[in-house]
């Protein structure tokens, strides 16, 4: 089991709304735990932050990556604003960008709707596209992490 | 009735609307700044909306994004709780703008008396005595000498804008009268962007006697009695009671009719509270009216038999005053102590930070209206009220005997709390008297006398 294996058993959980996953296997024993604060979860032999879910989640940054074993080298581009998240201008327009996309800081990357006025929302950093984090078409809220830039 | 309200608070106040909510079988939606992440209004509602970055200003205080969370969550009301945006006109047409129920008096009604020297000008207007001052924003140093030579001395210099005892400042006779007209303008300018003052007569060791009053859509206006809050540190409220000791039933028909006669000339709607100054020889003089829910609410729910958060959002609604409201009696006497996170031995410093074990005190006749709990982290952005206990007695040494016990009961760890404040309080002759005013803190806590009680409890962890 690597670190790719838990981050993925991290996702599963949270996609479906699970509190505790236990593993034992041939003397390695796994327990992921969601907490409501910020305990870290402690398995032998890495240590784990938990992520905090549910509808109160933060925009958590740090505390959802694992952080032990590996420092993360992505960076998060977090809303600004409360309001719904678009990929496109307009539903039969293009994304604005896509994993792999090259971006600067002044790159628009998204549009929040807040209040019926179409807010373009700046990279702020420059990098690649890793990955998507917010859904299209859903609320998101103040500090709530949209795209993860490497 | 309401599907879905919007609470645009946080802490204790926060906790009491969700609840007030929930048993009206209305969905919440509570908004947060990132310092209240793990606060109980976040817990217990429904959902929760990040709404900023932890100073007021970047959250609470953000008009946009509060209603941003509106649409988002699709609200039909919102309630502001108290401090915050509860006062702010503004805020009220934005949510009607925007079709959402502001649960609270219409804005045109909070803009008038909101502003301390127009709501003096409708007190007049409607007959109710005023404290004898200036007739409106006084602007140069040679009205102010006019004026107060006028109306006499001592004077108190007040900003029209102001609030929470801020912008205020005392001149017993003309050569400190300048400097102190200086100052309170400069106070005013800072904390609240308005450095317009005006001057009233400063009466001395006054018993600050409020009214509530709760008015439906339907102008319909009645008056829930009075409170006394004159126990007061640094012009803030401590302890308040209801009823009030120097109150008597002809003095409390006098002054509970000029609060409504004056809800009434300015159209107001929903819960309002309306504040006098009363002298030792039961002199009353109109001082300012709050135009929302006020922190000791609590106090007259108790004594009145009523929920006035429930009975504000009914009024939102359209309902017609409940007749449980417009016909309430009083029973009983209330006293509510505001515990603050904050250290009574060291000059009331704030103390923020985590409680490390949090018990609070049951039984007959006490009442807990707070968000902390074992574990959570008292934030150092906000005010720093963490608790209100209210006790219920049958008479008022009875009252005042339960709150004692209850605050020997009240076990706060980790942080430092008022609770031995009151527990010293609580022993005090004079206020078991009911002697007193808002002189009396000042005096009681620089007497020799004067011991704070420590707390019990043990440190767990």
């Amino acid at each position: 089991m690597d670190l790719k294996d838990i981050k993925a058993i991290i996702d599963l959980m949270k996609k479906n709304d699970l509190s505790v996953f236990e593993l034992e296997k041939d003397g390695f024993r796994l327990k992921l735990q969601k907490g409501l604060g910020e305990q870290p979860v402690i398995s032998a032999p890495l240590t784990l932050a938990t992520a905090p879910v549910g509808t109160a989640t933060p925009p958590a940054q740090a505390a959802a990556e694992p952080g032990a074993a590996e420092p993360s080298t992505l960076r998060d581009i977090v809303s600004p604003m409360v309001g719904t998240f678009y990929r496109a201008a307009s539903p039969d327009a293009p994304p604005f960008v896509d994993v792999g996309k090259t971006i600067a800081e002044d790159s628009v990357v998204c549009i929040i709707e807040a209040m019926k006025v179409m807010n373009e929302i700046k990279a702020e950093t420059s990098g690649v596209i890793a990955e998507i984090v917010a859904e299209n078409g859903k609320p998101v809220q103040f500090g709530q992490v949209l795209f993860r830039v490497k | 009735m309401f599907e879905k309200v919007l609470i645009a608070n946080r802490g204790e106040i926060a906790l009491r609307v969700i609840r007030a909510c929930k048993e009206l079988g209305i969905r919440t939606l509570a908004v947060y700044s990132e310092a209240d992440v793990d606060s109980l209004h976040v817990q217990l509602a429904d959902e929760a909306i990040c709404i900023g970055a932890p100073p007021s200003s970047e959250s609470y205080l953000k008009i946009d994004r509060i209603m941003s969370a509106a649409e988002v969550g699709d609200v039909d009301a919102i309630h502001p709780g108290y401090g915050f945006l509860a006062e702010n006109a503004h805020f009220a047409e934005v949510c009607e703008t925007c079709k959402i129920k502001f649960i609270g008096p219409p804005a045109a009604a909070m803009q008038l008396m909101g502003d301390k020297n127009a709501a003096r000008a409708s007190a007049r207007k409607a007959g109710v005595p005023v404290v004898p001052g200036s007739d409106g924003i006084v602007d140069t140093e040679k009205d102010a000498i006019k004026v107060a030579r006028k109306i006499g001395y001592p004077v108190m210099i007040k900003a029209v804008a102001g609030g929470g005892g801020r912008g205020m400042r005392t001149a017993h006779d003309e050569p400190s009268l300048i400097g102190a007209f200086h100052s309170a303008r400069h106070e005013a300018e800072k904390a609240f962007g308005n450095g317009d003052v005006y001057i009233e007569k400063l009466i001395i060791n006054p018993h600050h006697i409020e009214f509530q009053i709760m008015a439906d859509s339907r102008g319909h206006i009645v008056h829930l009695g009075e409170r006394d809050c004159s126990i007061q540190r640094r012009n803030q409220k401590v302890i308040e009671e209801c009823p009030s000791p120097l109150m008597v039933p002809a003095l409390r028909k006098k002054m509970g009719n000029a609060a409504i006669k004056l809800a009434k000339s300015v159209g107001y709607q929903n819960a309002g509270t309306i504040e006098f100054l009363v002298g030792q020889d039961r002199h009353f003089y109109f001082m300012e009216m709050n135009t929302r829910l006020q922190v000791e609410h609590t106090i007259t729910e108790e004594v009145y038999g009523c929920d006035l958060v429930k009975e504000q959002i009914r009024i939102a609604d359209g309902q017609p005053l409940s007749p449980h409201v417009a016909h309430a009696t009083p029973r009983s006497h209330a006293i509510e102590c505001r515990i603050n996170a904050e250290d009574p031995a060291n000059d009331f410093q704030p103390s923020p930070g985590r409680i490390a074990f949090y018990y609070a005190p049951g039984g007959r006749g006490v009442r807990i209206d707070s968000h902390a709990y074992t574990g959570y982290v008292v934030p150092p952005y906000y005010d720093s009220l963490i608790a209100k206990i209210v006790t219920i007695g049958a008479t008022r040494s009875s009252a005042i005997d339960r709150m004692r016990r209850a605050l020997e009961e009240y076990y706060v760890t980790g942080i430092k709390t008022t609770v031995p404040f009151h527990a010293a309080i609580m022993r005090n002759s004079e206020f078991r008297d009911g002697k007193y005013d808002t002189g009396f803190v000042e005096r009681v806590m620089n007497s020799e006398a004067f011991e704070l009680v420590p707390s019990r409890a043990r440190l767990h962890e």
